[in-house]
Formats: C-alpha cells, structure tokens, sequence
C-alpha cells in the first residue's frame, strides 16, 4: 500500500512544470535561509500567494522545496560570514568560521551541505514511515485528548521562553484570544466586531502570521540605522568552492555522528514547540559530549558542523510527522505548513493520511525530492548568495515589505488583510521589544480554533469535564504538559534546590499512570520501563547522597 | 522608564484589556442551541490571561533594577538627545517603516498597488538609506525591477487582480 502511494505521488509531482518550479522554490529557500534575519517562515508564507493557483499538490511541493532550501541555507551565512543566516544554523557557526578562516571553507561548505542532505533524507524516511503509524495513534484521541493536545503544545512553547515563562503563556493566550475575534466557527455569532464588518470576518491567519513574524522582523533589523547600511560581504570571504568529495570522506568516517544527530533533529521536531534552534545547539552538544576529543569543538572541527546541520535538516521532518499525523503544527515553520496546507484547502488530521494518500505522499516524496535538489543547488546558490551578499540590509528589507504589501492583498484581495499587516507587524515589533517570545502566540493563532471546536464538540457529547483529566491521552497530554511548564524553573534551580532531584523521577512515575491505562500489551509494558527508570534515577540520587548535580561548562557560560 | 515600572505598566494595560473584552463578551449573542455558548471560550482565554496577568504584575513589582534589553543598548553610547526627541531618534528607522506603509494603505484606492507600491519601496529606501544622486538611481532601479516585478507576475502570470487605484487602471 506504502509503495502502492508512493508511485503515486512520484507521478503526481514528477512532471517539469513542478520539478522547475520545485528547483525554483529550493534556490529561493537556500537563498532566504541563508540571509541573517531572513527565517525561513518568512520565505515561506512570501511564497505563498504565488501557490494560489496552483493545484494543491504542486503548491504544497513548492512551499515544502522552500522549506528544505531554507533549512540548508542558514549554512552558508553561518560559515562564510559567521553571522547565523537562521537560528537554526546557529552552532555551525561554531566550528564552520574557524574553519573557513583556517583556509578551508570549502571543505566546511561541503559538509555542511552533505550532513545536511543525510539529515534530510534519515528524517524523510522517518517521516514516510513514522506519520502513518503516528496518525493511527491519533484515530484513538477523542475531542478531550485534542483539546489537551493543543494545551501542551501551547504550553512546551510558552516554557521555551525559558525565564520568561509568564510571558510566554501571555503570548501563547493573547494568541488564543485574537483567534476569537470574528464569527466563531461552532455556530457563527459575532465576537468582539465592534461593530466592524471586516473584524466580523476575522483576522486572517497568514496576514496576522506575516504581520507578527516578518513584518517586526525585517523593523528589527533595520532598526540600528548603521548595521541598517551595511552588507554581508564586510563580514568574511565569500569566493569559494565546494569540496564535494573531500566532504563526503569526512562525514562517513563520522556516520555516527550523522545518525544520532538526525534522530535528534527528527526527535525535536516532533515534540511541539522545540524547533531547529535548539536541535542544532543540543546535536553540538551531543556531539561534544560524546567526543574524544572536546577540546577541539570550537577551533574547526567536522564533528562540530555535522552534529547541528545534521539536526536542523531532520527538524521539520519531525515537525511534519507531527503535523501531518495529528494537526498540530511544532513550531512557527510548521505553523506557517499548516496556514499554507489550509489555504489548499487541506485540513491535516489522523485520518488525513487514509483518506488523502496520494495528496500525503506527494508531501513526503517533495520533502525527499527537495533534499536531492538542494545538494545539486548549492553550489550555483552559493555564486548568487556572494551577489545578495552585497546588497544593503535596508534595500532587502524596503524591497521584501513591499513584497509583503502585495503578498498579503492577493491571499483574499482583501484591503482590511493589509491593515491587519500593518497592526500585527506594530504589535510584534512591541512583543519582541518587551520580551513577549512570538512562537507562543502565533500557535495561539494556529492552534485557537482547533481548541475551541474540539471543547465545543467535548461538550456536545458530556457536560461533564472530568473526561479531561480521566481519559489516559489526555491525562497524559495534562501530566507532561504541567511538568514541561515547571521544567525552566527545575532548569534554573538545578544546582541550588534540592526538589529538583525529584523532577525528573516523579515525571516518570506521573507519566506512566496514563500509560498502564491505556491498556492493550505494549504500553504498559513501557509504563513499566518508565517506573523502572524513575526508581533507577531516585535510587542514583540516594546512592550519591542525595547531592545537587554541579552545572556543566555549556550552562554555566549560558548563565554568564 | 526602567524595566520595573514598564513591566508593571504593560501589565495593567493587559488588566485594562481584559477588563473590556471582558464586559464585550456580554454583547455576544447566545443562540438556543450548542452546549458552548459563543461567549464561553473568550471567557475562558480572558480569565486565565487576567490570572496571567495578575502573576506578571506580582512578578515585576517584585523584581529588582531595571535591566537593559538588546534595543536599549545597542546605541546606548551614541545616544545623547534624551526625551521625545530622543525618543523618536532611538526609533528612527521602525517609525519611518509604519508611517510610510500607513501611508501606502491610505493611498491604495488612489495610488493602486502598483504605483503606491513603487512610492513605497523607494521612499523608504530613501528614508532608510539616504538621498545622495547615485543612491536615488539605485533605489528607484531598484523599486521598479522589484515592486514591477511582483506587480506584474501577480496581474499577468498569476491572474490576481492587485487595487488599480484611480491614476493607473489596467483594466
């Protein structure tokens, strides 16, 4: 059957037009990655109205190539200029700069490129065979496990804001509560119009997404008016080429590395809220971990690029399990997939997969096609990347607002779609200034109404809640979802409370009671490594004398 | 204003905005039917962003000296006008941003997008990047390869109807 649909979706997208305009989303990515300040999102949702009339298949491989260039992008800025082109190419600028400043910055490009393909490729076969197994799991969730589903998602994300973990719920609700405004979609009565015929229709998803994403972004980095006038190409050299096979040597004498980073970056991914960001940071430090040699990460290792290219290539492999099994977008990026899938009018769901094989695999073959075409791109990307390089910020950023004013109006030829721009692009420029993280919000926005239809449905079947507390996934959701909130404070106390030896124990033991109910033969049997791995911990704990951990070198430079 | 007393201000704004959406929820209609009424779910977001809110204001009437954050400091040595002028100096380039696209939205019936968006594109880059001779050659090349561009691919590649305005009319 697996084959059966993956024949399918080869003959849906293998025709020229897609495969050019696929090669033309991959360079677009490649290049919007790989400018410091230019996420991928952005890339994304600009390319958006251009899919409009594109049957949905089509656009979607073209929104998916933009994504896996972008990913791979981030790379070049990262190793050539030292200035990360997106947060999830931060660590290879680790070691990738020195190198390159040791005179081998073809050799660092090339293994970035190729542990970024492996990345790819291990994260596309995982998604192939992951999602559907995924999405069967998810035929077993009833409204209240939707409903908590979108509250720990909320929740992860709002703890990534680590410190400011009361500013990433804000986020993540004042998200939630712009999704209200306009004709709810249980039964269609007016909320928080005013009055307003355009606010009766609602604030659309892409324009608020484009206006508190891009919009504040692209004021950001025009903000300081003398980094505003200066050009990438007054950083670093540029002129180089890739050395492919060189490359190739270096990373299969490090196969190991590759996997483990992958399974990171796949990992990552599929929990919601972690990104590329932190996989391609905690792959580095991985890697370091593991080495033999750990002094040498910093000074231009391989390993040191492998490890977080590696990883930030896999994320959105496990970002799209998530999303295209359950709905539920992992990060900004996805959530940008999910506005573009919605658009194609194509509701990701469990039973997505089942009832649109063809139209899923054609996603996951794109994924897999786009990951070839970004290795063959490269190194013609990387002569256009030197040209971009010498464009001023402020020219980008002018020309790029005024692509998002055109952009916008063509989602619904909608005038109002344009004033939602300007406010929400004012809104996250203050959110950002103010500390308020906008990952949070924007799942808000995604996510607002999938929590409301599922409570509204929860509802219609039993007044009565406990069903959100007493069904094992949701209780399960709840459970991890609590814990995840208390995690940055676990973080920060490690070394100086002694509750903190307890966390991750009572996490374990917590989260087993849903599993032993959810029955059947395998789960409680994990429910019973999970116990026997939390009395293991507590018992490691009691052995050492019930003593707090010291931090590592990596967390104490992080605390300054 | 130091990050104590902002904190604190951002919070009982939030206060402020609960307080009214929250007397607006009563204004929703509630049909017979549907265990959900309309006005629940706002209800909910609302009490748990007040109860958010509540902890944030605790949490920075508690909190130590103000801390400088990323925008603060960057210019920090270079600022020396202190006041509104000071103000409107720090956020130079983010204001001209919402002022000239403010503009471009109130002229879009006029201007269209294809005229008001070339005015845009290259007013800003004006604004952003100076008005030396070379420099305007290069913003308005510039302005009209891309905006131009953009206009075109969406009115006759992708069949979008972009506003006309009343000076340019295509169709």
């Amino acid at each position: 059957m697996i084959i059966e649909n993956i024949y399918a979706a080869f003959a849906e997208i293998g025709n020229v037009t897609t495969i050019i305009l696929m090669l033309v989303g991959v360079a677009g990515g490649l290049i919007a990655g790989a400018i410091p300040g230019f996420t991928i999102a952005m890339a994304i949702v600009l390319t958006l109205p251009f899919t409009f009339g594109m049957p949905p298949t089509q656009g979607l491989a073209i929104m998916v190539s933009v994504l896996v260039g972008g990913l791979s992008g981030g790379l070049m800025a990262g190793i050539l200029t030292g200035i990360p082109g997106t947060p999830s190419s931060v660590a290879t600028t680790f070691d990738g700069f020195p190198m390159a400043r040791a005179g081998k910055p073809g050799l660092a490009l090339g293994i970035g490129v190729w542990s970024s393909f492996c990345g790819g490729i291990i994260s596309a076969i995982l998604l192939v065979t992951l999602s559907p197994q995924l999405a069967r799991i998810g035929l077993e969730f009833n409204p209240w496990d939707f409903f908590m589903l979108v509250m720990f998602a909320l929740t992860v994300t709002a703890s990534l804001a680590g410190r400011n973990l009361i500013k990433g719920l804000i986020a993540g609700v004042v998200g939630l509560l712009i999704r209200t405004v306009g004709e709810d979609e249980a039964v269609g009565m007016a909320r928080f119009d005013f009055g307003s015929d355009a606010l009766l229709q609602g604030f659309d998803f892409i324009a608020v997404l484009i206006g508190l994403f891009a919009f504040s972004q692209l004021l950001r980095d025009v903000h300081d008016p003398v980094s505003a006038q200066k050009s990438l190409t007054e950083r670093g050299a540029v002129n180089v080429r890739i050395e492919h096979m060189a490359a190739i040597r270096e990373i299969a004498k490090r196969w190991a590395i590759v996997l483990r980073s992958s399974l990171i970056g796949v990992f990552t991914g599929i929990l919601p809220g972690a990104g590329g960001s932190i996989a391609n940071i905690l792959a580095y430090d991985q890697a370091k971990k593991a080495s033999k040699y750990p002094e040498k990460f910093g000074t231009g290792t391989p390993d040191g690029i492998i490890a977080p290219e590696s990883s930030n290539n896999a994320v959105e492999g496990g970002a799209l399990i998530t999303l295209m099994a359950l709905g539920i977008p992992g990060d900004v990026t996805a959530a940008v997939m999910l506005g573009a899938l919605l658009i194609h009018d194509i509701i990701p769901s469990p039973t997505f997969i089942a009832e649109e094989p063809v139209l899923a695999y054609s996603i996951f073959i794109a994924f897999f096609v786009a990951t070839f075409m970004m290795v063959g791109l490269q190194s013609f990307m990387l002569r256009v990347f030197v040209l971009v390089t010498k464009i001023r910020i402020y020219v980008l950023a002018s020309v790029i607002l005024g692509f998002c004013g055109i952009g916008v109006f063509a989602i619904n030829n909608v005038e109002f779609d344009l004033w939602t721009l300007l406010w929400f692009g004012i809104l996250g420029f203050v959110m950002r200034h103010f500390g308020f993280p906008l990952a949070p919000m924007i799942l808000g926005v995604v996510l607002g109404n999938i929590a409301e239809l599922n409570l509204s449905r929860a509802l219609a079947i039993t007044t009565d809640l406990t069903p959100f507390f007493t069904r094992p996934w949701a209780l399960f959701f709840l459970i991890i979802a609590l814990f995840s909130a208390i995690f940055p404070l676990f973080q920060e106390m490690r070394a100086t409370r002694k509750w903190t030896l307890f966390y991750m124990p009572f996490a374990y033991f917590a989260v087993s009671v849903p599993l032993f109910m959810m029955g059947g033969v395998v789960r409680p049997i994990l429910a019973g490594i999970v116990i026997a791995v939390g009395a293991f911990s507590l018992w490691r704990r009691h052995r050492d004398g019930w003593k707090l951990a010291p931090l590592s070198d990596h967390e104490l430079a992080e605390r300054g | 204003m130091g990050r104590l007393n902002r904190d604190a201000v951002i919070a009982i704004i939030l206060l402020m905005a609960c307080g009214i959406l929250f007397w607006s929820t009563f204004s929703i209609r509630a049909p017979d039917y549907g265990q959900l009424k309309p006005s629940t779910w706002p209800r909910v977001i609302l009490g748990l962003l007040t109860l958010l809110s509540v902890l944030y204001l605790g949490q920075s009437l508690r909190q130590g000296p103000a801390q400088k954050d990323e925008y603060d400091t960057y210019d920090a040595g270079k600022a020396s006008a202190s006041g509104l002028k000071g103000w409107l100096a720090h956020w130079r380039n983010p204001i001209w941003c919402y002022v000239l696209f403010f503009f471009y939205l109130i002229t879009l019936p006029y201007l269209g997008s294809l005229i008001g968006g070339l005015a845009f594109v290259f007013t800003l880059m004006g604004v952003l990047g100076g008005w030396s001779p070379r420099r305007l050659a290069v913003h308005a090349t510039v302005a009209i390869a891309t905006v131009g561009g953009m206009w075109a691919i969406f009115t006759f590649g992708l069949g979008v109807i972009l506003p006309p305005g009343e000076i340019f009319t295509v169709f």
